[in-house]
């Protein structure tokens, strides 16, 4: 019911942006769609935001700062810039010289300040605008595909006449978001043109990709109206991943199933965009004749391998439940990007730990896991409680407790910057964080066990040179009691427990050891990683499954080599949001 | 005229809204410092995770930081003199400083705001 996704369809503009949720297939598609493109005779620059690992499997070289050309496929060429080595690169100009000139807890706070998500984002910013506006790069290609795009958030910023007059240039009020842009001024006329060329539908074309699954769709929902709004109305709508095949294989028929329920709301959603679809594919995409075959809509590829074939026997949920066991309370926190599966693994543990006898409140950031069923379809209010922590309405509560109290301090074009600020990614974070800081005080008595954790970069703004004490005394609003124990405990390694989810795919490992990475610089070493809807664990003899089910093995190796304790699940046939079906979770993996 | 120079810790948002807590003071001094600017006042002010050479440059703040270290943020330098060592000037000490009247520290909300309803 979706029209075949065509090189021609897509490409009728010289910039082509592919963005969506990580895990979608960004690089896999904008890789496939250059290659096509160069194919035809084209001259096509691919820019990259992958980690370079991933590309280099992709293309079989290594990608640089500098455009090369691809031998295998004529006119085409590639460019790898990495927003966090971007931002990692800016950071040391700016720190480097002063290791040994300053206070090594002086050094540290400036680098902290200079970790945050914004930063990457905005430098990620700046190495498209310098690429788009380039006029040696641009005419020399006829195509130039980017594998992500900038955020509605930057865009905003930038639009702001506050980011360009008074604010910035006298650097009295300083510049949040954009703070990490020295000498800002210079760039206006770039970044005019960059957003000026992102708006104009004869040069820019945005490609949603999204998988056929409740919460990329959500994003790539979200993202096409947020892109809207600023201009970005040349928009296409790119399902991959489609599984369309109605096989009596128990697994594969629930595969299919699943899949078209959250294709559902595509069509209401997506009313006014061209919508395009490519495979469910079971082989690697490395190398071009994968990558041309993915355009044609081959789903095979080479035959595969049998599923169990040497696949290591990992421990699932029972582990942790065992892992806890000994213990009569303490903090549990599963952590990962959206879609990985972090509530459902949450309640899933907090069932186990009540099974054991424990007492246990699970707290949700997921609104629509309608926790309360739990409790009283199994009558296990004794043992379990929950509570939700709504981000949306802790961001409202937060921005309109800022606004109100800045209200009377601002002008109005003070008024309108704060409000942007408001907007960032550090403020969901923050809000949370503080209804977070609350539900973990009642640690000391029960298990607590939430599907959300702050990252590193919150926690070590709050630590910066060790005197988060000192921080928050010093500050003028008030600090609550749960807050200044927080960080301590969380560092505990006997009262706080992190589990890392995952999916066993490229980029959900290399996001989940992201966040690891993150997390220990701030003290926190993760206990376990789950890696979730494993196709190797099921039964499934369908020769695509099966295929994908060997593709898995890597990552899962990878995920072990990350964290020893590592756990894996299958992938569910059932829908695991309702009571019965966790139970049934449960059944199966906690013995 | 009065020369004050600010010495902010690295600041994420010098609106305070990525803090542990909104800190309603650094909108207040920001706004401030803002409107004494208007004023043509020589004022400046440096986050030390955007200029950290100013930080070298002023000997006064050097010496503090190695002694303090971040607890000596932020520092207020007025007229070559420290000011303040760890917190901001309250508008008063503004005022007092620059002999400017303290309610002029505080922002004009544009009339027109109430008179473009129709």
């Amino acid at each position: 019911m979706y029209t075949d996704f065509s090189i021609d369809a897509v490409s009728t503009t010289p910039f082509l942006f592919f963005t969506g949720k990580g895990g979608v297939g960004k690089t896999s598609t904008a890789s496939a769609t250059a290659v096509g493109l160069a194919d035809k005779g084209n001259k096509v620059l691919l820019v990259s935001t992958d980690p370079a690992s991933n590309l280099q499997d992709v293309f079989g070289m290594d990608a640089s700062l500098k455009p090369i050309s691809v031998p295998e496929v004529d006119g085409l060429f590639m460019v790898n810039i990495d927003p966090e080595a971007a931002a990692f690169d800016y950071r040391e100009r700016v720190v480097g010289p002063y290791r040994n000139k300053l206070p090594e807890a002086v050094v540290n706070q400036m680098e902290e300040q200079l970790s945050g998500a914004c930063t990457v984002e905005i430098a990620a910013f700046n190495e498209f605008a310098s690429l788009l506006t380039k006029k040696e790069v641009v005419d020399s290609f006829d195509h130039i595909l980017f594998d992500t795009a900038p955020t509605g958030h930057t865009l905003r910023l930038l639009q702001l006449p506050a980011a360009w007059s008074g604010f910035l240039d006298e650097s009295t009020h300083g510049a949040s978001c954009l703070g990490p842009l020295s000498g800002l001024g210079d760039k206006k006329a770039l970044y005019e043109n960059t957003v000026e060329a992102l708006s104009d539908d004869n040069q820019t074309t945005l490609i949603l990709v999204t998988r056929p699954d409740r919460s990329s769709i959500q994003e790539a929902g979200r993202t096409a109206e947020e892109l809207k709004e600023i201009g970005l109305t040349n928009q296409r709508l790119l399902l991959n991943g489609l599984f369309e095949e109605k096989s009596n294989d128990p697994i594969a028929h629930a595969f299919y199933t699943k899949q078209q329920i959250a294709l559902k709301p595509v069509e209401e959603k997506f009313i006014d965009l061209p919508v395009f679809k490519l495979p469910y594919i079971a082989y690697p995409l490395t190398g071009m004749d994968a990558l041309r075959r993915f355009l044609k809509g081959d789903e095979e590829g080479s035959p595969p391998l049998a599923s169990d074939e040497g696949t290591p026997s990992l421990p699932g949920l029972d582990r942790i439940i065992h892992d806890l066991s000994p213990k009569q309370s303490g903090v549990v926190m599963t952590m990962g990007k959206g879609g990985v599966g972090k509530t459902t693994m949450a309640t899933a543990i907090a069932l186990g730990l009540v099974s054991e006898g424990k007492k246990v409140h699970l707290t949700t950031t997921d609104p629509a896991a309608h926790l309360h069923h739990v409790i009283e379809d199994k009558g296990l209010s004794d043992q379990l409680t929950v509570s939700t922590i709504d981000p949306q309405k802790e961001v409202e509560k937060y921005r309109a407790e800022v606004l109100a109290q800045s209200a009377t301090q601002l002008d109005e074009k003070g008024l309108a910057y704060l409000k942007e600020d408001l907007e960032s990614p550090c403020t969901e974070e923050i809000a949370v964080f503080r209804a977070f800081a609350n539900v973990v005080e009642r640690a000391d008595q029960e298990f607590v066990v939430i599907d959300t954790a702050p990252t590193g970069h919150t926690l070590l703004l709050l630590d910066a040179s060790s005197s988060y004490n000192k921080e928050i005394e010093r500050s003028t609003g008030e600090v609550p009691h749960s807050v200044r124990k927080l960080l301590p405990r969380l560092r505990n390694r006997d009262e706080t427990f992190v589990a890392v989810v995952t999916l066993p795919e490229a980029t959900p490992v290399l996001e989940a050891s992201r966040l690891q990475g993150d997390l220990k610089r701030a003290g926190i070493t993760p206990a376990w990683w789950i890696v979730n809807q494993s196709m190797a664990k099921t039964h499934t003899k369908h020769p695509l499954l099966l295929a994908r089910a060997s593709s898995e093995r890597q990552w899962i190796d990878r995920s072990l080599k990350e964290n020893k304790n590592t756990v894996v699940l299958p992938w569910f046939t059932e829908d695991l949001t309702g009571t019965n079906a966790l139970m049934t979770m449960f059944r199966k993996e906690v013995r | 005229m009065t020369k004050i120079r600010i010495f902010d810790p690295a600041m994420c948002c010098e609106t305070g809204v990525c803090g542990p807590v909104v800190d309603p003071e650094l909108t207040r001094v920001a706004n401030a410092l803002f409107l004494l600017e208007s004023k043509n006042m020589d004022v400046k002010r440096y986050n030390l995770g955007n200029e950290p050479q100013a930080f070298i440059d002023e000997a006064l703040v050097q010496e503090l930081l190695e002694k303090k270290s971040t607890d000596a943020l932020p520092t207020v330098i007025v007229n070559g003199e420290v000011k303040k060592v760890g917190s901001y000037p309250t508008n008063e000490e503004l005022a007092l400083w620059t002999g400017i009247d303290k309610d002029e520290l505080q922002p004009r909300k544009k009339e027109s705001d109430d008179l473009t309803l129709f």
